[in-house]
């Protein structure tokens, strides 16, 4: 039979407890069997509907109730941020390269694992659907592709585009499927790590640096609008003014410089920790499947589901365990004791 | 002495749950923009409130029914109550039992066990005593369990009430009294349908009230007033603080709903200084 009092022992606690904040219910005390207990979630679930108090979670013997709602975690963030509003898509995993802190592990060792034209073109369509306001391809080297050109075309026919690549193909068939490019929807983001070659070639291999920064200055000249990607260590990023400045030189404007700090993943022997709970997610398919984020799309912790269709599902299911996250980690700080 | 300072208007409240202190930081920040700033001050009961507002500590008080009637008597009606919150206007004593349990007015209590709230909780004891007086059910005619677990909060805190809705769940008592505030909060969701039901409503009487000396001049009651009702429940910012407070607006007292009050007090010979 329900017990009614455990309502009022809900009432009076949260009567006690600053509005946001969480209580724990003994629901089991006085129950005698599974179902009576089961009887007093339901009330209380009902009853949480009924005020505008939310049940955040059930257990066995025990509810976990919030006084009144939480606060709603994507509305917190900037728009940008929200996930589902990019939306990454690993064209391949192989690359000419072989960078040794690379996240994903890519060299000309790895296997493709190509993400195929006919799923691009169908995540195109639906990103555009789903609310998605751009894409971005990456890889690997997406150049590598023979048919690159026509993976950005489905997707800048949809969205604006942005294509990651070290820049250092452009040449013969593959800068004829680079001139190709759509230049009012399409921006080519090149990585390049420092202002003078050693940095750089240290971790990408000889001559790198050299020929980055000449596929930079064709894609200038060839109307594209670019971006530059440096990926330092994280005691570094705080250093970059006279990299900031050479990139000046190079015609880089400054919004269009991007400077972030080597993660441990893949091919990383150390660099920052990401994880799912410390991570902003940003939408990511793989070959694979959904991911959390692009810097963890072979980590397995960070893998979200296998199914990448309807995208609009996985987008709700990275929001979904993304709002979980955040909440579970307010749970934690408020249940901290200070000793 | 009438109140000529420019400094922040003070009030004094009391604080029965730590959503006070919330309430009011967000009503000291809605009042910084304004041309009538408050700050306030948080007491640990009415008593006390009562007290600091009659020795000009405070500006305003933000009274319970029973706080008004008390500052009224201890002024000898020379204080004002400027505004209530639209649920203050229309409250209620709700008479509940076990379904079922044969309760048809308040003449079926006689005989019976009552469970009461707080002694100093107008809605959930001093007004269903004095229902009951004039309904020709006196002390001796029904066993009252009268639940003290919150003096001094006049009932704000809710505790005694859930606690004579427990006696009666427990069957320590047969029904309770208590406010139709808590009475709306158990029956959300109808949960309670088939339990507990109510089975007599009180008339609707006054209840909280913004409460002033003569200290504080017509004019800057006046602006401050203008400033409260300026309070707007489409505006999110304003929202929040009026939800937490329990109002969707605030309103100007209903001064005759206090009488059933004053004479239950003067009836039962109510402590002063409660």
């Amino acid at each position: 039979m329900v017990n009614h009092g455990v309502v009022l022992d809900l009432i009076e606690q949260l009567g006690r407890t600053p509005a946001g904040s969480t209580i724990t219910l003994d629901v089991a005390s006085g129950a005698s069997d599974a179902d009576e207990i089961a009887d007093n979630v339901d009330m209380i679930a009902t009853w949480c509907r009924a005020s505008g108090n939310e049940l955040v979670e059930s257990r066995s013997d025990a509810v976990v109730v919030r006084h009144g709602r939480s606060a709603d975690v994507l509305a917190g963030l900037d728009p940008d941020q929200v996930p589902g509003t990019r939306l990454w898509m690993y064209t391949n995993f192989d690359c000419n390269l072989h960078c040794d802190y690379c996240c994903v592990s890519s060299s000309p060792q790895t296997d493709r694992r190509a993400l195929g034209a006919d799923r691009i073109a169908r995540l195109a369509a639906e990103a555009e659907q789903a609310g998605v306001r751009e894409l971005i391809l990456t890889g690997g080297e997406p150049f590598l592709l023979p048919d690159i050109d026509e993976l950005v075309a489905t997707c800048t026919a949809h969205l604006p585009t942005t294509l990651l690549t070290n820049g250092m193909l452009f040449r013969g068939a593959r800068l004829e499927r680079l001139r190709r490019m759509d230049r009012e929807r399409l921006t080519l983001q090149i990585s390049l790590d420092s202002a003078t070659s050693e940095q750089h070639d240290a971790h990408r291999g000889p001559h790198a640096w050299e020929r980055a920064v000449a596929g930079i200055g064709l894609a200038l000249d060839e109307g594209f609008d670019v971006k530059v990607a440096a990926t330092l260590p994280a005691e570094q990023t705080h250093e970059v003014a006279p990299f900031k400045a050479f990139l000046g030189t190079l015609g880089i404007r400054p919004e269009n410089q991007v400077i972030r700090a080597v993660a441990h993943q893949g091919a990383a022997d150390d660099g920052i920790e990401l994880t799912v709970e410390s991570l902003i997610p940003e939408v990511t398919i793989t070959a694979e499947g959904v991911w959390w984020h692009p810097v963890s799309a072979t980590d397995e912790s960070q893998f979200v589901r296998r199914e990448i269709f309807p995208l609009a599902d996985a987008i709700a299911d990275v929001r979904q365990r993304f709002v979980r996250h955040r909440e579970t980690a307010d749970r934690a700080a408020d249940w901290f004791p200070c000793s | 002495m009438i109140r000529t300072s420019t400094a922040p208007l003070l009030i004094g409240s009391v604080a029965y749950t730590p959503n006070v202190v919330t309430v009011w930081e967000g009503m000291r920040d809605y009042f910084a923009g304004t041309d009538t700033p408050i700050d306030f001050v948080l007491f640990s009961n009415y008593g006390r409130l009562v007290d600091e507002l009659i020795a000009a500590t405070v500006d305003l008080a933000w009274n319970t029914n029973l706080a008004y009637v008390r500052t009224v008597a201890q002024t000898e009606g020379a204080c004002r109550a400027l505004a209530s919150r639209d649920t203050d206007v229309a409250f209620q004593s709700v008479f509940v039992s076990r379904a079922g349990a044969g309760f048809d007015g308040l003449e079926a209590v006689r005989g019976r066990r009552l469970a009461l709230g707080s002694r100093d909780s107008a809605q959930a004891a001093i007004l269903p005593v004095q229902y009951l007086h004039e309904a020709g059910i006196d002390d001796d005619d029904a066993t009252f369990l009268r639940i003290d677990s919150d003096v001094g909060k006049h009932g704000d805190t809710g505790r005694s009430e859930l606690d004579a809705l427990r006696a009666v769940i427990d069957d320590r008592a047969d029904a309770a009294a208590i406010g139709v505030n808590t009475w709306r909060s158990v029956t959300r969701g109808e949960i309670m349908a088939g339990a507990i039901e109510s089975f007599w409503m009180s008339p609707e009487y006054s209840h909280c009230t913004f409460t002033a000396l003569p200290a504080l001049s017509s004019e800057w009651a006046e602006a401050w007033l203008a400033n409260l009702y300026a309070m707007d429940w489409e505006n999110p910012d304003h929202r929040a603080i009026l939800e937490l407070e329990g109002l969707r607006r605030w309103v100007p007292p209903n001064l005759d709903g206090y009488r059933s009050l004053f004479a239950a007090v003067a009836d039962q010979g109510i402590h002063d200084r409660w």
